[in-house]
């Protein structure tokens, strides 16, 4: 037999061995036998029953054994001890053709078709046969498909007529199950529930009538009994003349003439017709088992139908016309003269083509087992049958794979799946098994395309490519072979090196003139060792990274990230490595430990440890790179790479990040050693870094501030005072030595600053022309800033010790700061003295009397500015302006006093004047006052009257607006808010609240009308 | 099948006749894929498609049969068209026999008493200016005749291919809503024949 191909190279039949039966039956070569009808019954999985009708009569049964080795016939001489196809047994019908022969499983009965009579016998012929006495003139018989789920009408509903051996009596409920197993074996039995029993139906077409038979075994009696004891009823319904093949599925059956098909309906009995044929085309009409269809031959046209005779999808278009047709799920089977023909049911594409050795052709009959179990078929030509069996979806793909045709397998898969002749996890298993060997093929794109298209795949299945077995997730990797078409993972240099040497042996195999199944691409252009690496690790990489996304185990978790690090630094990518590192990962530190030290990829390991909470390793990393930054000794990878331009930059922005970085991780730690230690590094690089070190609220426990200040470097000023600022303002610390180490430490730096600018101001007298403008004014501004922050602070603290802060400044030009202390200290007359005589802040000594409180207070004021020690001046200005200002408390006299006997005229005329003025000014403003105060009165007493005079009309229905009595003509008072009350509720309620509540003294009205407007 | 899906998908079982050549499994091809190919083959046996067209809110399942024009498969046609919610007769307007053949369809599905089903006459090949022999008034008139609707349609160019069909499913949701209301008072003896072919046919 050989096998044609289609385009696919789809292999679903594979023939197997072959028989004759007559050979085999021992029947003398001089008498042929002509094989024309077969039957096939799946009686085990071991066991598979072929029954061979012959032109003489003849019944010859097989026993067939699909696990045994294949034979041939042909060298049957030097055969095995045990063919797979035995002879059983066989018996003689008839001596006319046998036209048809069904497997009866459900009664373990065999009907046959022969010179018009229906003849049953025991599924293995060791009994006698009996004819059917009933029918006669047969042409076509039929068993009745059942269909699943769904109820069907009983045929026998009334008039059918019992046979003489029928034993049981009672009308039956129509009541079908599905197939059920029995007793283990594989045979399907359809049950018929009345009494206990099992059951079949038959149809039989007659002249012009259709018989429809019922067998029934009742239970109790013994299986392989005579047939007596099976019971036969039938039923006549008018039928058609000429019927040549029919087939009864659910209450249809459908019958083909040479005129066309009929379908009758067993309940009705009426026939209707489904298309008409024209001449020269052949009925013939096979169930479709699993949809509970039929195909109906139209030329070589296979018309689908179902059981009412309306049509299913499109026609199956064959290349000639069948002389048989069987269903072998999902494929419809054709052959004519030798020749077989599988197409896909459902889309009716070609699948594969099969023709039998020349020597063997005649007519030909397909079969199978027609219970839609088996993968056997038996193909009968006129003198031997071959057996071919159905090749399993996984062994087709498989096929394909071994062909390299992965392609097509992965599209089998698909189709497969789709149709759900395959699971979803086949399919994912296909995948996988297709994304390994594309692996192997070095199609490492496609590869990890077909990993992601597998559901099933586990990312640790991957890991020996990655890092040599054995590893520590070697135990983890489920050791899926899947149908080990590949080999066993080794690393992926390795998968190249072998990859690439079989390019080579193919390339001279080929020179050699020796065509073997390698990528042909690859033969054209060999692909280099490098780019190659590079594809693999990039595309693993792209798996991995998806499987991150994944729910995973723990340990896988950890290979993914751990690989993808090993795999980010295989090709150098050290900003992803970085990135995944200094991310939520899941990395096995120790696994990387010593190499990214030894290739050098310190930040990517600080950036782990830190992630996984080593941070004392981590710190020491930033403190290693910071120095060698700052050494000059350091080559970074990414340094030469991504910024060669301007190194010194570099260098010290590398400085600055070892220093953030360090800072980040300080600033959760708890550890104060940890932080201790590492705060003087970072600080000499940046003092930024080291302040939020100190300062910062992320850490669980606090440091100890008396150890931090006790370890910050003094000539760190900015930190001490930042990190005791830190503690006073934001952590609110109450320590009193702390608000007085932060005074000193800001009293000194702002002597320093004012001692600095004074060196300025020389210098720049000096040199005048040497520093620019803005320079002076930032230096400026900075001492401001301080002082002003020194001042603020003494100011508003109350916990330092002035007199300590005292001695710092005494000696400087501090004097606010000092006036300051002075008045924490009590010391009125000297912070006066510092403030009207040393800064001549003339407000701020007014402010510090009024502060005072005391009358006293602004006569010493005044005093001072009359009689200012050290031979100044007395400030009369000042003076004048305060007796302006708090005249009250003054005498206005003593001023005038003071005025001295020499003072010449025009200067004292100028104070006295002022003074004068002063006095005459308030005088004025106090009679303009007065003046304001008696318009608003007369205004109000204007107002009021108007108000008393007003008119208010009362009728029969106005009302007290608080007792709600009729007012009529009593007495009554209206407030002004305009409501009215009786007198009696007036004098109760009083003037000040009206009878809605309003409270004149407390929310006085105002209106518009009035002139008072407040 | 899919009608668990969603709702207000109704299906309607839609079957194109006419004369071989005519561009049915042309018209059938531009509907279902946008496609069209110069070299057709003839139809043998009929082919199935499936397409959903919607329609306002509501959704038509096209349930296709292009059969086979051919004068030896006319025997099959009436396997299709029985029960047919719709049918488009195509004939080709470079070619008077074809339009005379699709009046000889019409009145075999007039025969058949098939009253319920939508009935539409393609004028196919509408690009052909230079070739025509069937004037559109022409078939206009006939349809109006016989209570069809008439569209000139070109499977090559896509003109009114989309038309037609839209058309058909716009009509046969009407039918449909019509029906519904004849029936809301005696449905009873319509429902129970429904159902047994439902029940029989739910698995195809
Ligand atoms: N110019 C033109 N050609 C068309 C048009 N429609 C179909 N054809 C062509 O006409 C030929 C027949 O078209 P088909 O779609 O096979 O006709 P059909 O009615 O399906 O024919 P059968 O299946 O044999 O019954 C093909 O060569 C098409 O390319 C059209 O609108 N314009
Ligand atoms: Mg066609």
């Amino acid at each position: 037999m050989e096998t044609h191909r289609s385009e696919k190279d789809r292999v679903v039949l594979v023939p197997f061995t072959d028989f004759d039966p007559a050979k085999l039956a021992g029947y003398s070569p001089a008498v042929p036998l002509t094989i024309r009808s077969l039957a096939v019954f799946t009686a085990s999985e071991v066991e598979t029953l072929i029954y061979v009708g012959t032109g003489g009569g003849k019944l010859i049964l097989l026993s067939l054994n699909p696990t045994l080795p294949s034979t041939s016939s042909d060298d049957s001489s030097n055969a095995p001890p045990i063919a797979p196809v035995q002879f059983l047994r066989s018996a003689t019908v008839s001596n006319r053709v046998i036209e048809s022969i069904n497997v009866l499983p459900e009664i373990r009965r065999v009907i046959v078709l022969s010179d018009g009579f229906l003849f049953l016998v025991d599924t293995l012929l060791l009994q006698s046969i009996r004819k059917l006495g009933f029918a006669k003139d047969v042409t076509a018989i039929s068993k009745r498909v059942l269909q699943p789920d769904s109820s069907i009408s009983d045929p026998f509903g009334d008039g059918a007529v019992r046979a003489e051996f029928s034993r049981y009596g009672q009308t039956f409920l129509q009541k079908f199950g599905g197939g059920i197993r029995v007793n283990g074996t594989a045979s399907r039995v359809s049950e018929l529930q009345r009494g206990a029993g099992t059951g079949c139906f038959l149809a039989a077409a007659t002249g012009k009538k259709l018989l429809l038979i019922e067998l029934f075994l009742p239970s109790n009696v013994d299986l392989d009994a005579e047939h007596g004891s099976i019971s036969i009823r039938w039923k006549e319904i008018q039928g058609i003349e000429g019927v040549k093949t029919m087939v009864w599925v659910g209450d249809s059956i459908i019958v083909g003439t040479s005129e066309g098909y009929i379908l009758f309906s067993d309940v009705t009995g009426k026939g209707s017709l489904i298309f008409s044929l024209p001449e020269s085309s052949p009925p013939l009409v096979r169930p479709l088992l699993r949809s509970s269809d039929v195909l109906l031959l139209f030329d070589k046209v296979g018309v689908v139908s179902n059981a009412l005779g309306h049509p299913v999808g499109g026609s199956l278009i064959f290349q000639y016309v069948p002389e048989s047709i069987a269903e072998l799920h999902p494929y419809v089977i054709v052959a004519r003269d030798g020749r077989l023909d599988l197409y896909r049911k459902k889309t009716g594409v070609y699948v594969q083509s099969l023709s039998l050795k020349k020597s063997s052709v005649g007519p030909c009959i397909v079969a199978n087992d027609d219970q839609g179990t088996g993968d056997i078929l038996v193909i009968g030509t006129t003198y031997k049958a071959f057996c071919c069996r159905k090749v399993s979806p996984e062994e087709q793909i498989k096929d394909l794979l071994r062909k390299k045709h992965f392609k097509e397998a992965v599209y089998l898969a698909e189709e497969f799946e789709s149709e759900g002749e395959m699971t979803k996890e086949m399919l994912s298993f296909v995948h996988a098994q297709v994304g390994f060997l594309l692996l192997f093929e070095l199609h490492f794109e496609e590869a990890v395309d077909h990993f992601l298209l597998s559901e099933s795949m586990d990312p640790s299945e991957i890991f020996s490519f990655i890092m040599r077995d054995p590893n520590r997730w070697s135990q983890l990797a489920p050791r899926k072979r899947y149908w080990g078409l590949h080999p066993p993972p080794v690393p992926l240099e390795q998968v190249v090196d072998d990859g690439l040497q079989a390019i080579q042996r193919a390339m001279f195999l080929r020179k050699a003139g020796i065509v073997n199944a390698t990528d042909e691409d690859f033969i054209l252009n060999p692909p280099s060792r490098a780019d190659l690496l590079k594809s693999a690790i990039e595309n693993i990489i792209r798996y991995l990274l998806v499987c991150r996304e994944k729910e995973l185990l723990p340990p896988v978790k950890e290979g993914v990230d751990t690989l993808l690090i090993y795999l980010y630094r295989a090709l150098n990518r050290v900003p992803d490595m970085e990135r995944l590192a200094s991310s939520e990962n899941s990395c096995v530190v120790e696994e990387l430990e010593t190499l990214l030290d030894g290739s050098g990829h310190l930040r990517t390991l600080a950036f782990l440890y830190a992630s996984k909470g080593m941070h004392s390793k981590a710190l020491t990393i930033w403190r290693i790179l910071a120095k060698n930054y700052s050494t000059g000794l350091w080559e970074d990878p990414i340094a030469s790479v991504d910024y060669d331009s301007n190194s010194t930059s570099d260098l010290l922005s590398g400085q600055r990040v070892a220093a953030a970085e360090a800072s980040k991780l300080l600033q959760e730690s708890s550890d104060q050693v940890l932080v201790l230690e590492h705060l003087g590094w970072i600080a000499d690089i940046n003092q930024e870094c080291a302040i939020l070190v100190l300062t910062s609220e992320k850490r669980s426990k606090q440091l100890s501030p008396e150890e931090v200040i006790a370890s910050i470097d003094p000539k760190k000023v900015e930190i001490h005072q930042r990190y005791l600022q830190w503690l006073i303002e934001d952590q609110g610390s109450e320590e009193m030595h702390l608000h007085t180490l932060y005074a000193l430490s800001l009293a000194r730096s702002a002597i320093e600053l004012v001692e600095r600018d004074s060196k300025l101001d020389n210098h720049l007298a000096e040199r005048s022309n040497e520093m620019s403008a803005s320079d002076v004014a930032n230096k400026g501004a900075l001492t401001y800033h301080v002082r002003e922050k020194l001042q603020l602070f003494l100011q508003a603290s109350d916990l330092y010790d002035p007199e300590v802060v005292l001695k710092v400044v005494e000696g400087s030009e501090l004097w606010l700061e000092k006036a300051i202390l002075y008045r924490k200290m009590g010391l009125e007359e000297l912070v006066l003295e510092i403030l009207a005589l040393k800064l001549e802040d003339c407000e701020a000594a007014e402010q510090y009397c009024a502060e005072i409180g005391r009358q006293d207070a602004y006569m010493q004021l005044l005093d001072m500015y009359l009689n200012p020690k050290d031979g100044k001046n007395p400030m009369f200005k000042a003076a004048v302006r305060l007796l302006h200002n708090h005249g009250e408390f003054l005498d206005p006299l003593l001023l005038l006093e003071k005025l001295s006997h020499e003072m010449p005229l025009q200067v004292a005329s100028g104070i006295v004047l002022r003074m004068l003025r002063a006095r005459f000014h308030h005088h004025l403003q106090g009679q303009v006052v007065h003046n304001i105060s008696r318009a608003i009165s007369l205004d109000t007493q204007l107002a009021r009257l108007e108000e008393r005079s007003r008119n208010v009309q009362i009728n029969d229905e106005s009302v007290c607006d608080s007792c709600h009595s009729r007012l009529g003509t009593k007495l009554f008072a209206m407030y002004p808010d305009d409501s009215i009350v009786c007198y009696k509720c007036y004098r109760r309620l009083g003037e000040s609240t009206s009878a809605r509540g309003h409270n004149f003294k407390e929310n006085p009205i105002f209106k518009p009308g009035w002139l008072v407007t407040r | 099948m899919a009608s668990g899906i969603e709702n207000k998908v109704k299906n309607a079982k839609l079957v194109l006749l006419g004369d071989v050549g005519t561009g049915k499994s042309s018209i059938v091809l531009r509907f279902v894929k946008g496609q069209f190919v110069e070299f057709q083959e003839s139809t043998i046996g009929a082919a199935f498609f499936s397409q959903t067209l919607a329609v306002n809110d509501e959704t038509v399942k096209f349930e296709i049969w292009d059969t086979a024009g051919q004068e030896r498969y006319h025997s099959l046609a009436p396997m299709y068209y029985r029960g047919a919610a719709a049918a488009i007769i195509v004939y080709d307007v470079t070619n008077a026999a074809t339009f005379t053949r699709a009046k000889k369809w019409v009145q075999e599905l007039q025969a058949q008493g098939t009253i319920n089903t939508v009935m539409a006459l393609a004028g196919n090949k509408s690009d052909l200016v230079e070739a025509r022999q069937v004037t559109a008034e022409e078939a206009q008139a006939y349809a109006q005749e016989n209570g069809l609707f008439f569209m000139e349609t070109s499977a090559k160019t896509a003109i009114n291919v989309n038309d037609v069909f839209y058309e058909i499913a716009k009509r046969f949701l009407q039918a449909q809503a019509q029906q519904q209301q004849n029936t809301n008072g005696m449905i009873l003896t319509d429902r129970a024949a429904n159902r047994t072919t439902s029940s029989s046919s739910c698995c195809s």
